[in-house]
């Protein structure tokens, strides 16, 4: 079936099977690798992308759904060569170490930005609770998320 | 990766329980996925044709139903996300906008449905346990008509439901508490899906807020603990030794109503903990929200914050 | 060049591969395509241990869109088996599969769909063996055993005194002894024992293992792996095919996390085989529930006894440790071995007796997880030093104190004298958790100290490059995973070369064109692949200022390196000029070589440690008695790494470290029963998530520039990691009274201790 998606702003339109995963179409059609497979049961966020500004896992997500809506990956977040706060703030505080969860933690921010400007530290835990790292013991990325949360204010 | 399936996307009922009865078990409910998409990545189920039941008129709504006093009517494709957010919700079972906050993780909650949590029958989910407080009763619909179970019919075991092969759950009624009931849910646990969950509703004699000004008389309790067993259970026992129970003598009736409901449960030994550990922490945390619901009745809200435990 | 002050090393610059993270450009395995490539699935044996009687794949074969099907007995062509200490794994099962999840099968095929349809035409007859699943199993006299007959030794200077035990399950013992320990424990004013039991716990690296292999027309191979060690696949790839080394190459982009789980060959040798059945590049990845069926930690039961004076001294010490290493040895017996040589920790101990054992069990293969053996001894014995404390009525830190090796001071004859500073880390610690100050009544404060060795003997070469416009290219094998060694090997060069950072470039390492490094594991690409990277620099410097020397006239001792230019008294020329006047035209490179080889020693492991890894770690905790749940309230973590390359890299090293450690002090075991691994999903296995964090955490370093590393500086990584669960331990007994012996401290194993504590009479 065709649906028509806006991809980072672009819209698309992709032919694609009931059966497939958001996250394949993304990353194999339209060759956005940011989003990553990881633990496929929804419990790591690696593969969070935003749909029409909610952040889901792509990996449990059909691509029909996504008909008719907005997504953006982690390729959507700078603006041409201007990162967006939040990459600034992970590049500064030293938030990323090997980068896989790295998209889904960006993103998943994101999201709560747009739903709460001023977030307190718990209210960034409650988010990232389901987005999982195994490099940073999150404490750089929690920073980061909240530097990030004062310059986008 | 999935293997192939026709979707089908009904947009009344009445089309959607047609397709359901023709299908039969070649087809599979499907609103969020995020039980059913995981469980066909694992090989575990293999429907030929999914049922997308996120069109059909009214399945996304929350509302009143039209009866004096209005129960809450929450549409099966309503997502926690929605339920989190609705004033509706907020305004008449506020507990529940707060629990709906704390299930699984933020993206599960922004996808997955209430229907489709209750549908699973999980035996660790958060809402089945809260809406037993709630007199919850569901609306099956199918090409018989519609009949409406209560919850506790509803859900016969882990992943065991009443619903018939071709009906298809299309909404869920709860009656919000009196005005001057104060609750509380708490669940804890160390994995993804909680160990236990306990929700304690504590109704007061007198008008709204007589709590606070020490009358203090438990009306009426309602005590449900799940997550733990088979399937979520109100704990009678223990509702009968709250009632008529003082706040200030709670400690007495707490404990008494904490053992009756570790006692009510039928925890197994498994990778969430042995048998008796759950009993034991079930009773502690009955007592732990039965305290919490005290404070809140009496206007506080208490800073409790137990490890690897979350408080609504 | 020492004098002058640093400016890019010791400076907390971002990494230099951030932006590519954070926009989503970094390329894993998994992001790579090649034309043609096929996808590959592999089937796994459902059962522990089981006989494997037929695998027909003919069905399989068959089915359109399938380019390969195979099965162990397919593999006459090449060497079927593989594995750095034992040559005991095969690709796929070969009469027998040893542990649920063994590769039985494997399918390469158009795309994923085809190639997971094709395995359910798979035909295999199992015939089900009795198992053995843990230690005491395996032990057991009249076990069945995993092995018969005894495998080739595979292909590391350090084991090539491999000693099996025949018709047992024993794979590997290993002892070292000095003075009389039996003697003076029995004449010692105390002792204490005890038995420890350390959990199976897994990696979890976010990207699960995952390879790419094609072989080309002339019958070379390339892979591209997600490995911590290329030249360890090669060498085993180079003679599982018998091709020339010169004929395989390995590619590695960015890994998605390793912790010693993509140490060796894993999936790399079944890919390549695929790939040649295949005629076409083949990928293969792995799933999170694949990577608990391809290694885990080793689980270990520790048994310690300590002797001490009457006035604190500590005087012997008898270790007896037990490590269940699976189906396949992997690297398992030079964790035994490296374990076992620091079982008795920072002190000085005279007297020692230490024995240990790898043990096989059917389970998945053990093999290198960050601490490498080390975790599950300082386990048991930091955790009876705070025992040893409470006897002797002495406060912790002061005992360790007392017993602390001091710095310059012989571990063991032969190998490097102690160069790090334990009193320093500890007082640091000590005064960070604010030990001198009583805690709340409902906090507990512990301690835990620790010393590992690095790998050694070891090699590890780099190449560095001035190109004619001042530009440089660091060519070094180190695998960048997170922990940022693309950074420090740039920071390191451009230090040397005094040249801006962005204007060094760090090479993927690619076997036909990086040189030669053992690996990227053991706390030690920036002491060893840092230090090459360092000499190779140097040799550039040497040539340029060489080259300025004779054509500027000036003596070598008038001239310096400046931001990109060789100076001299009264001028100055650009690395681009000086590289003109050598070459008489523009183009040209100055190449500087960096071989870093110690080589042999007399030291008890075969090899020097090239640096000795010190760590101390301090946590306050509370307990919620009623549940049995712990909370990290603060923790300190100090390591004392001689200089700090790059401090901002290090602290969320270390950071993680810490983290890492609480999974296995607090929430990650491996169960299995009736054969079967339990939870081998995220569903289900729980690793530390962001409200897992400690409340309060600190990092700190000691930095005193003794290390033989690059600017003093020695290793890093595993030492915020090892100390975690005894000082987590020792922090609960001390606000309870309750002793915990097998980790994780879940809160049904502490609950239930408390219960058993107020039972008591």
């Amino acid at each position: 079936m065709t649906i028509h998606v806006v991809v980072n702003g672009r819209p698309r339109d992709l032919e694609v099977a009931p059966h497939a995963l958001l996250l394949d179409v993304l990353r194999d059609a339209l060759d956005l690798k940011g989003a990553k497979r990881s633990c496929d049961t929804q419990v790591c966020g690696a593969c969070t992308v935003l749909v029409d500004g909610l952040a889901v896992s792509a990996c449990t997500y059909l691509a029909v759904e996504a008909d008719g809506r907005s997504v953006l990956t982690v390729e959507g977040l700078a603006e041409g060569d201007a990162l967006h706060p939040l990459q600034r703030a992970f590049v500064e505080a030293g938030a990323v170490q090997c980068g896989f969860c790295t998209s889904g933690m960006l993103l998943t921010a994101r999201a709560m930005l747009a739903e709460n400007a001023k977030p307190t530290r718990d209210d960034v835990l409650h988010y990232l609770r389901g987005s999982l790292c195994r490099c940073t013991g999150y404490r750089k990325i929690v920073d980061a998320v909240l530097a990030a949360a004062e310059t986008v204010r | 990766m999935l293997r192939s399936f026709t979707l089908h996307r009904p947009e009344t009922a009445e089309e959607a329980c047609a397709r359901l009865a023709d299908l039969g078990e070649d087809a599979a409910v499907y609103a969020g996925g995020t039980e059913l998409l995981l469980l066909m990545k694992l090989g575990l189920l293999r429907p030929r044709h999914l049922v997308d039941v996120k069109r059909i008129g009214g399945f996304a709504e929350i509302g009143l139903t039209p009866e004096h006093g209005g129960r809450l009517r929450l549409g099966a494709a309503v997502t926690h996300r929605a339920v989190e957010h609705s004033a509706l919700v907020r305004a008449r079972c506020p507990l529940v906008s707060s629990v709906a906050r704390h299930v699984a993780n933020v993206r599960v909650r922004n996808v997955g449905t209430v229907g489709g949590n209750l549908a699973f029958a999980d035996p660790h989910s958060d809402l089945a346990t809260l809406f037993l407080t709630l007199d919850a009763t569901v609306e099956l619909l199918s090409p018989r008509g519609r009949r409406e179970l209560s919850l506790g019919e509803f859900i016969r075991g882990p992943w065991e439901t009443s619903r018939a092969p071709d009906e298809l759950l299309g909404s869920i009624a709860l009656t919000p508490w009196a005005a001057d009931t104060a609750a509380a849910y708490v669940k804890f646990g160390v994995h993804e899906r909680p160990t236990l969950a306990v929700a304690a509703a504590l109704r007061l004699d007198g008008a709204a807020g007589a709590g606070r000004h020490g009358a203090d008389r438990i009306v009426e309790a309602r005590v449900a603990v799940g997550c733990v067993g088979p399937r979520p259970v109100r704990v009678a026992e223990a509702e009968a030794q709250l009632r008529n129970a003082s706040l200030a003598d709670l400690e007495d009736a707490a404990r008494a109503a904490s053992e009756s409901a570790a006692a009510r449960v039928d925890p197994a030994d498994d990778l969430y903990g042995s048998a008796d550990y759950k009993r034991e922490m079930v009773a502690v945390f009955v007592r732990r929200a039965l305290r919490i619901a005290a404070a809140r009745a009496r206007g506080a809200e208490p800073a409790a914050r137990f490890p690897h435990a979350v408080v609504a | 060049m020492s004098a002058r002050p640093l400016r890019v090393v010791g400076q907390p610059v971002p990494r230099v591969d951030a932006i590519e993270k954070v926009t989503g450009r970094a390329r894993y395995v998994t992001d790579l395509t090649l034309p043609g490539m096929a996808h590959a699935k592999v089937l796994r044996s459902p059962y522990a241990h089981a006989r494997v009687r037929r695998v027909d794949v003919t069905r399989a074969r068959g089915r359109a869109g399938v380019f390969a099907a195979l099965a162990g007995a397919d593999l006459t062509w090449c060497d079927p088996y593989y594995g750095p200490a034992y040559r005991d794994r095969p690709v796929l099962a070969i009469d027998v599969a040893r542990y649920e999840g063994e590769p039985v099968a494997a399918v390469a095929a158009v795309d994923e769909a085809t190639a997971e349809e094709a395995l359910e035409l798979i035909d295999v007859d199992y015939e089900p063996l009795a198992a053995v699943l843990s230690l005491e199993a395996a032990l057991a006299s009249g076990a069945p055993l995993v092995h018969a007959g005894q495998p080739p030794a595979g292909h590391f200077a350090d084991l090539s005194t491999l000693r099996p035990r025949p018709g047992t399950n024993i794979c590997h013992q290993w002892s070292f002894a000095r003075g009389d320990a039996v003697a003076e424990l029995a004449a010692a004013h105390i002792v204490v024992e005890d038995a420890y039991r350390f959990p199976s716990v897994q990696h979890v690296a976010l990207e699960p293992h995952a390879v790419v292999a094609a072989w080309d027309e002339t019958g070379a191979l390339t892979l591209w792996a997600s490995t911590q060690n290329p030249y360890s696949v090669r060498m085993e790839l180079a003679k599982m095919f018998d091709v020339p080394l010169a004929r395989i190459r390995v590619v590695v982009p960015h890994l998605g996390g390793g912790f010693g789980s993509k140490t060796y060959a894993k999936l790399e040798p079944l890919a390549a085989t695929l790939a040649r059945a295949a005629g076409r590049p083949v990928r293969l990845a792995a799933s999170i529930s694949e990577a608990f069926q391809t290694v885990r930690r080793c689980a270990a039961r520790v048994a310690v006894r300590a002797g001490f004076r009457r006035d604190g001294t500590l005087l012997a010490v008898e270790c007896d440790a037990d490590y269940d290493v699976g189906a396949y040895a992997d690297i398992g017996p030079r964790v035994v071995q490296k374990g076992t040589y620091t079982a008795t920790g920072p002190y000085r101990v005279p007297h020692a007796k230490l024995a240990a054992r790898a043990v096989y069990t059917n389970t998945t293969p053990g093999g290198a997880f960050r601490g490498f053996g080390v975790p599950q001894l300082a386990w048991a014995l930091e955790s009876l030093f705070d025992v040893a404390a409470d006897r002797l009525g002495r406060d912790p830190v002061d005992l360790r104190r007392q017993n602390f090796l001091a710095h310059g001071e012989e571990f063991a004859p032969g190998d490097t004298p102690i160069d790090g500073k334990l009193e320093e880390s500890l007082g640091r610690a000590a005064e960070a958790i604010r030990w001198a100050q009583m805690p709340a009544a409902d906090r507990g404060r512990g301690v835990a100290a620790m010393l590992k060795a690095s790998v050694a003997p070891s090699i590890s070469q780099a190449i560095v490059r001035l190109h004619a416009d001042g530009s440089v290219t660091v060519l070094a094998s180190a695998v960048e995973m997170g922990q940022g060694t693309r950074t420090v090997l740039a920071q390191l060069a451009a230090e040397v070369l005094s040249v801006p950072l962005a204007q060094v470039m760090v090479v993927p390492p690619d076997t036909a064109v990086t040189p030669y490094d053992q690996t990227t594991s053991s706390s030690r690409s920036t002491a060893m692949t840092g230090r090459a990277v360092q000499v190779a620099a140097e040799d550039v410097r040497d040539q340029l200022l060489a080259i300025a020397a004779q054509h500027l006239g000036v003596a070598l001792r008038d001239l310096a390196l400046d931001e990109g230019s060789v100076v001299a008294p009264s001028r100055r020329v650009t690395y681009a000029e000086a590289l003109a006047l050598e070459f008489g035209m523009s183009g040209g490179e100055l190449i500087g070589r960096g071989v870093i080889a110690p080589g042999r020693t007399a030291a008890p492991l075969g090899g020097s440690t090239p640096f000795w890894e010190v760590a101390v770690g301090a946590a306050e905790v509370s307990v919620d008695e009623e549940t049995g749940a712990l909370r990290i309230e603060r923790y300190v973590s100090v390591a004392d790494v001689g200089r700090a390359i790059n401090p901002l890299l290090l602290e969320g090293q270390d950071e993680g470290g810490v983290v890492q450690g609480l999974g296995h002090t607090l929430l990650e075991e491996m169960l299995y029963a009736d054969g079967h691994l339990l939870n081998g999903t995220l569903l289900v296995y729980r690793v530390p998530r962001a409200d897992d964090t400690p409340g309060e955490l600190e990092c700190h370093f000691v930095e005193n520039a003794d290390g033989s590393g690059p600017f003093g500086a020695k290793g890093a990584g595993e030492g915020s990691l090892i100390p975690v669960s005894p000082a987590v331990a020792n922090a609960l007994a001390r606000l309870t009274g309750v002793r915990l012996r097998d980790l994780p401290l879940t809160p049904e194993r502490v609950w239930r201790a408390l219960r058993s504590r107020s039972a008591r009479p």
